[in-house]
């Protein structure tokens, strides 16, 4: 029997497990804590064996096979039948059988159901635990002495647990610590079985956890296979007559066809479609569609004189004009022929492109995208705007009066505020003041590096210009001045008591030479820049003539200074620019700067001290920018031979863009072909400026020209400025690839000057 | 917010497909799909900007109209090339099997498309498919010519063919025929039907191979839609003036190479077949005119208008047209005998607008052809013009006459003189009462509209005319009459002036005269003709050449200065041109030098050309 049940066992061990603890737990000890009942069980399972098993009274034995019964359970029932000898005729007994015993208080024989054990169809997880608080949190436990209650509503105390340092030494004395995990339920250490922990270690390695089941075993035929084949027939009916007795009903059907055919009523064989020949009729008798008809397609040019067999001999092609044709690819020929000349119609050949031009013309209808197009038939030269005479827009300047030569390319030049007097530097470091109308020069001053802008004081009442050179600006006065004039030149830029020194030091410095070392000679006023700043390559006045805007080719800061005169003070506006800052600009009315970088053109507020808006005018590298007098219009000039016109109230876009474009038309051979071309600067521009009183502005540029446009500003917000080219000043020669590098309007009269790469200052008059 | 919008799903990317995705919406092959193009017309469009049409892809693809495709699919044409394509994969089974009766039931049942309902959808009316027949009448005359092969069967060229004669017996018969043009490429012809100007081109009479490189489905296609237009067109054309369609055809004459004489023009009202040159014979008064009568006329006419128009080229010939017009108003006369309205215009008072071209311009000749001609051309064109034509029996049979009747006035001949040893004096008798010419003459005399001199174009002439396109070309162009004229007119200008000249030398001062010539100059610098002329006054009032030129340069500069000012001002005004229109005025301005250029190398061509001819003369 023992060995029975091993083998019943090994078959089915995990279900047998289940039995094994329920029975088990019952029959010893109901109230046992789980603690020992965990480590009897533990005993049990480590041994492997099932001794003990018989020695649990027959009762359990026997209910066991009761339920087991009851539940249809396979073949362990065979086994134990043997067993339970007395039980075997009540098999079919649902429920257990009782026994009379005598009752040992009253002596009476009563009759004794066994216990009603729980078992396989019931929930045995709960079952066998002796705390029955259920699936709860058991942190309601926590502060309490027991950690719920077992079936009969005791409660179930809390196991000892020792300390951190007890658990450290359990799990070094104890060997299989290691193998036992805490139960929240009973709040204590359980050990794992060695089927659980045979279970983990399949999940660890991926094998299938059940360890019963087989993956590969063999399959059971049940239905087919040698020997189960189906013999009988499905029917035993004989075959019926009409599978093979001819049918009456179709033959007379057929009958009915033959006799058609016989009487002629049924042709057989009649092609039906393939020799039919188009019909014609009158299909255009019906009234037609409403639909527009489709457009038809376009006609193919009608022959000119040159494809005639005998054409005027003029459209006979020269051998050049055939060479040409004949080198010519065929999509590329205006004409798919040669004209030729035949004497007589009867020595005319067969013309043999005639299919392949043919079925070109068919691939134009079929396959050629087609577009209506609307044909212009106007004048081109209506095209040309209509823009008043240059003649009736005089003045303007139009000859060269005079030329001051200066020995090395001259860079720039200013106008003095009353119109008569010109001052110009040169690479070489001179500057010269000349008069505007003889052109005699009257003082000379000479630095050490080259000079890289001068720019006269707009003031009226004080008469000083500043020059840019080598890190510093020099004030400079010119001689010959008024008493008046020059006393308050002096008291400008050098005042008996300076103004206070900021608090902050500034990198830049401002100095003035002692009062007897004062000669006509040095500057009066010399702004340090920081060191390393650079050559100052442009310099801008506000219209008071307080302010002066500079800007260096290094530097931090992007280079740009502003200085105050009269408070003898130099701060640089930004922190950080982004980009190359190549100008800058004081706007006439408003406390507005514009700053141009490499392509773009900003413009802040300076009272307000923040950014108004960015102008994008699709220059690679501005150069030259001037702002109208109105403050409204701003012109930027680039060395992409690019002019654009901004309206600052209108967009950030240019409204209108003067650009460079040359149109060569070369044709043929003979003097009528046509060669014209109009164009805007064709190199780079260098300098832009504004009349401040004539609405005239004038451009230069790399090619040695000078263009002067009427250029008129309306007050009304509707009309659109005017502008009228009005004529191109030649008269600069070009060196080393630069034309005329610097323009300025003589602020009294429309009168020009302009100064050279060739080292000549041009003034043009009207 | 508004509500999205998925892209791809409205505007361009909706209203085009590609052609694969029409292929693959019809579910038809390629060769199908271009089948059904040719047959409905319908072709790639050009989508504004292909990116948006091929949703951002700017692969090179033809795009359709979305609702054209839309259109192909409920085409029955398509059904039935569905069902020829299962039809096709039947009989190749059944013959793979061996199964021949079926293959020869199912080949007699093949599924054929009927291109009806597409002439009418393509062409709602007639004047709409008038307009359009040019190229069908092109292909028809080209496979006309064509020998049959593998790929074109005999059947398509005889039919072809027969449609072509019908098409010229139509033409012959209404003297619809305008103009017409010899060029090396074929025969352009020009008809007027419907107020409808319909040109043809027909290749000369020689063998057409078909190249390699042309796809001989595609002709066949369009082939198939012209027989089907044509075929429509002329059964409307004949009925409508009470003819039968189709004209029956006289077996016995074709087989004799008759040509369009093997036709019979038949009227739906009469039974009887009556050949249509029977009618054709002149008559005046009752009484047959021949050739001779109109000879005695013209030279009668001659005599009295000798002195007068010696210079004019040509002589207009009228007279027997007034009785063969007063012959055909009798038709007309009839019904408005008892009252007259007058003022509604009659059909006559229609018909005496001035036409723009003479369509009974050889009715009073009858015309001989030399075997080297080409029959068919000769033939349509003089008949279409009223004219007799007579052939030797190498050219075909039918000829209404043969060499020797007297009616003949013209021998159309294309071949050099030639000497007659053996003639008999009744032989020679003919000759001198005929006029021998070429066939230019007859194209030449149908564009003027008139008939020419035939000296210029007798026989052997090698030298024969320009023979000029009666098209024309577009405004401005080159032609070749106007500058020969011209040219003359300053011939005699300078003449007329050198002759004045002569008078004043003896009165004048030479430098008065002389400056007198250059104020000319400098008003006509530009023209090299009257430069010249200039040049040749200032010669004869015995300016040398070198100080000519110099005061031809002095005016020039100084009328040069004020255009120049004018000049620049513009140039400097096309600154301000915005780009748009700036591209326009480059484009426009570039065909217009193109076009400046290409007349005067046509126009340098010829002086040059007058130049070397006056040189051979003089030496």
């Amino acid at each position: 029997m023992v060995a029975d049940a091993q083998l019943t066992k090994k078959r089915k061990q995990s279900h047998y497990d289940d039995d094994n603890t329920s029975t088990f737990k019952d029959a010893v000890d109901i109230e046992m804590l789980s603690e020992e009942e965990g480590d009897e069980g533990d005993d049990g399972l480590y041994d492997g064996e099932y001794e003990n098993f018989p020695g649990i009274d027959v009762e359990s034995d026997e209910e066991d096979s009761e339920f087991e019964d009851i539940e249809g359970e396979e073949d362990r029932n065979d086994d134990e039948e043997e067993d339970s000898q007395d039980t075997d005729i009540e098999n079919h007994h649902v429920f257990p059988q009782a026994k009379d015993i005598i009752s040992d208080i009253t002596g009476q024989p009563k009759r004794v159901f066994p216990e009603i054990e729980p078992d396989y169809d019931s929930d045995s997880s709960t079952e066998d635990a002796p705390n029955r608080v259920g699936n709860i949190p058991m942190h309601w436990y926590d502060d309490l002495p027991h950690v719920g209650y077992d079936m009969d509503g005791k409660s179930v105390l809390k196991p000892a647990r020792g300390d951190e340092l007890d658990k450290f030494l359990e799990t070094v004395e104890d060997p299989t610590a290691w193998t036992s995990a805490f139960d929240k339920n009973t709040q204590s250490d359980k050990p794992l079985t060695s089927e659980e922990l045979d279970l983990i270690r399949r999940l660890y390695e991926n094998e299938v956890p059940d360890a019963e089941y087989d993956p590969y075993e063999p399959t059971t035929e049940w239905f087919t296979g040698k020997g189960k084949e189906e013999v009988m027939p499905l029917s035993a009916a004989p075959e019926p007559k009409r599978r093979w007795i001819p049918s009456k009903w179709e033959k007379k059907k057929v009958m009915k066809i033959v006799r058609a055919i016989r009487q002629g009523r049924i042709v057989p064989n009649k092609p039906k479609t393939a020799t039919a020949r188009p019909q014609f009729y009158a299909i255009w008798s019906e009234t037609s569609a409403s639909y527009a008809p489709p457009l038809p397609a376009p006609k193919p040019a009608l022959p000119t004189n040159a494809e005639s067999y005998n054409p005027p001999e003029e459209y006979l092609p020269t051998a050049e004009e055939r060479r040409k044709w004949e080198e010519m690819e065929p999509e590329d020929r205006e004409r798919d022929y040669l004209p030729h000349k035949y004497p007589s119609l009867r020595l005319v050949p067969g013309y043999d492109r005639f299919i392949k031009e043919r079925f070109n013309r068919q691939l134009d209808l079929y396959m050629a995208p087609r577009v209506q197009r609307v044909k212009l038939n106007i004048d081109p030269e209506s095209l040309i705007p209509k823009l008043p005479s240059p003649n009736s827009l005089k003045p303007f300047p139009t000859y060269r009066s005079l030329r001051f030569q200066h020995p090395d390319l001259a860079r720039c030049i200013s106008v003095s505020p009353d119109g008569a007097w010109v001052v110009s530097g040169d690479e070489k470091g001179t500057v010269s003041l000349w008069e505007i109308i003889v052109g005699r020069e009257v003082k000379r001053w000479k630095f050490g590096g080259k000079i890289g802008a001068i720019q006269w004081c707009p003031r009226n009442d004080a008469n000083y210009f500043v020059v840019g050179s080598e890190d510093a600006l020099h004030c400079l006065v010119p001689p010959n001045l008024p008493q008046t004039v020059y006393q308050a030149t002096l008291e400008t830029l050098a005042p008996t008591n300076l103004p206070p020194t900021p608090e902050t030091p500034s990198p830049v410095k401002w100095s003035t030479p002692v009062s007897n070392s004062w000669t006509d000679e040095t500057p009066l006023l010399t702004i340090r820049l920081p060191s390393g700043s650079g050559l100052p390559n442009h310099v801008a006045w506000h219209r008071k003539g307080d302010y002066m805007a500079s800007v260096c080719t290094g530097g931090s800061q992007g280079g740009v200074w502003i200085h105050q005169i009269s408070r003898r003070h130099s701060q640089a506006p930004f922190k950080k620019v982004k980009g190359n800052v190549q100008l800058v600009l004081f706007h006439p009315l408003k406390p507005h700067f514009f700053v141009a970088t490499q392509q773009y053109v900003r413009m802040y507020n300076l009272s307000e001290q923040k950014l108004l808006k960015t102008l994008i005018p699709g220059i690679k590298w501005i150069s030259s920018m001037d702002v109208h007098p109105s403050g409204d219009h701003l012109i930027v000039g680039g060395y992409d031979r690019k002019l654009c016109w901004f309206d600052l109230e209108l967009s950030d876009k240019p409204y209108k863009i003067l650009r460079c474009v040359s149109v060569f038309f070369l044709c043929g051979t003979n003097n009528q072909s046509s060669f014209w071309l109009y164009r805007y600067h064709s190199r780079a521009i260098r300098s832009l400026q504004f009349h401040p009183i004539y609405p005239l502005f004038a451009s230069s540029s790399d090619d040695g020209t000078i263009q002067v446009f009427h250029a008129r500003v309306y007050n009304d917000l509707m009309t659109d400025p005017l502008i009228v080219p009005l004529k191109i000043l030649r008269g600069h020669g070009v060196a080393n690839g630069l034309g005329v590098l610097q323009v300025k309007w003589c602020s009294k009269h429309p009168w020009l000057v302009s100064a050279g790469a060739d080292g000549g200052i041009n003034v043009w008059c009207s | 917010m508004g509500r999205l919008r998925q892209k791809g799903k409205a505007g361009a990317a909706k209203a085009y497909v590609t052609r694969t995705v029409a292929i693959k919406k019809l579910q038809c092959s390629l060769a199908d799909f271009r089948r059904l193009c040719i047959l409905k017309g319908i072709f790639p469009r050009e989508p504004r900007s292909r990116k948006k049409a091929n949703k951002g892809s700017s692969a090179p693809t033809s795009f359709y109209y979305a609702k054209d495709i839309a259109y192909l699919a409920h085409e029955p044409v398509l059904r039935k090339l569905r069902e020829h394509k299962a039809f096709a994969k039947k009989l190749s089974r059944a013959i793979g099997r061996g199964e021949w009766s079926d293959a020869k039931s199912l080949e007699e049942n093949k599924p054929v498309y009927k291109l009806d309902h597409i002439i009418k959808e393509r062409y709602p009316t007639f004047i709409d498919a008038v307009r359009d027949i040019d190229d069908a009448l092109c292909m028809i005359f080209l496979f006309a010519s064509l020998p049959s092969n593998s790929r074109v069967p005999p059947s398509l060229v005889e039919n072809c063919t027969r449609l072509a004669a019908e098409w010229q017996l139509y033409v012959m018969h209404t003297r619809s025929l305008r103009k017409a043009f010899l060029s090396i490429k074929g025969v352009y012809y020009q008809a007027e039907i419907m107020d409808q100007h319909v040109t043809w081109l027909v290749p000369y009479q020689f063998t057409q191979n078909i190249p390699a490189d042309v796809d001989v489905r595609v002709m066949l296609t369009f082939l198939e839609l012209y027989q089907t237009l044509l075929g429509f067109i002329l059964f409307k054309l004949y009925t409508d003036r009470g003819l039968v369609y189709p004209p029956p055809l006289d077996a016995k004459k074709d087989e004799g190479a008759a040509g369009i004489g093997a036709f019979v023009i038949q009227d739906t009202t009469q039974t009887s077949t009556r050949p249509i040159v029977k009618n054709k014979i002149v008559e005046v008064d009752g009484r047959l005119v021949t050739g001779k009568d109109v000879h005695h006329t013209i030279k009668s006419l001659a005599a009295n208008t000798n002195t007068s128009t010696d210079a004019s080229a040509d002589v207009d010939r009228t007279g027997p047209e007034t009785t063969q017009k007063h012959e055909e108003e009798e038709f007309i006369a009839q019904p408005s005998k008892t009252q007259q309205v007058a003022s509604l215009p009659t059909l006559h008072s229609l018909e005496a607008l001035p036409s723009s071209s003479n369509t009974s311009l050889f009715s009073p000749y009858a015309f001989f052809l030399s075997r080297e001609t080409s029959r068919p051309i000769v033939e349509f064109l003089i008949r279409s013009f009223g004219g007799r034509i007579g052939w030797p029996a190498s050219s075909g049979s039918g000829s209404p006459f043969d060499e020797s009747d007297d009616s003949i006035t013209h021998v159309i001949i294309d071949r050099p003189l030639f000497e007659r040893p053996d003639e008999t004096p009744e032989e020679r008798e003919r000759r001198s009462h005929r006029k021998y010419i070429q066939p230019q003459w007859v194209v030449d005399c149908i564009n003027a509209g008139k008939i020419l001199l035939e000296a210029p174009y007798a026989q052997g002439v090698t030298e024969l005319p320009p023979h000029l396109s009666p098209f024309g070309e577009f405004d401005g162009a080159y032609d070749p009459l106007s500058t020969a004229n011209g040219n003359g007119a300053i011939d005699e200008a300078v003449g007329s002036e050198s002759d004045m000249n002569e008078d004043e030398e003896e009165v004048e001062d030479q430098d008065t005269e002389a400056s007198g010539a250059l104020n000319a100059i400098s008003v006509v610098t530009d023209d090299p003709a009257s430069l010249r002329a200039a040049e040749l006054v200032a010669e004869a009032s015995g300016m040398d050449s070198t100080s000519f030129e110099r005061k031809v340069a002095k005016s020039r500069r100084k009328s040069k200065k004020h255009d120049d000012a004018e000049e620049r001002e513009k140039n400097m005004n096309k600154m301000m041109m915005s780009n748009k229109k700036r591209k326009l005025y480059e484009k426009m301005k570039y065909s217009q030098s193109k076009r400046a250029d290409e007349r005067a190398t046509l126009e340098e061509k010829k002086r040059e050309i007058q130049k070397q001819k006056r040189m051979a003369g003089k030496s």
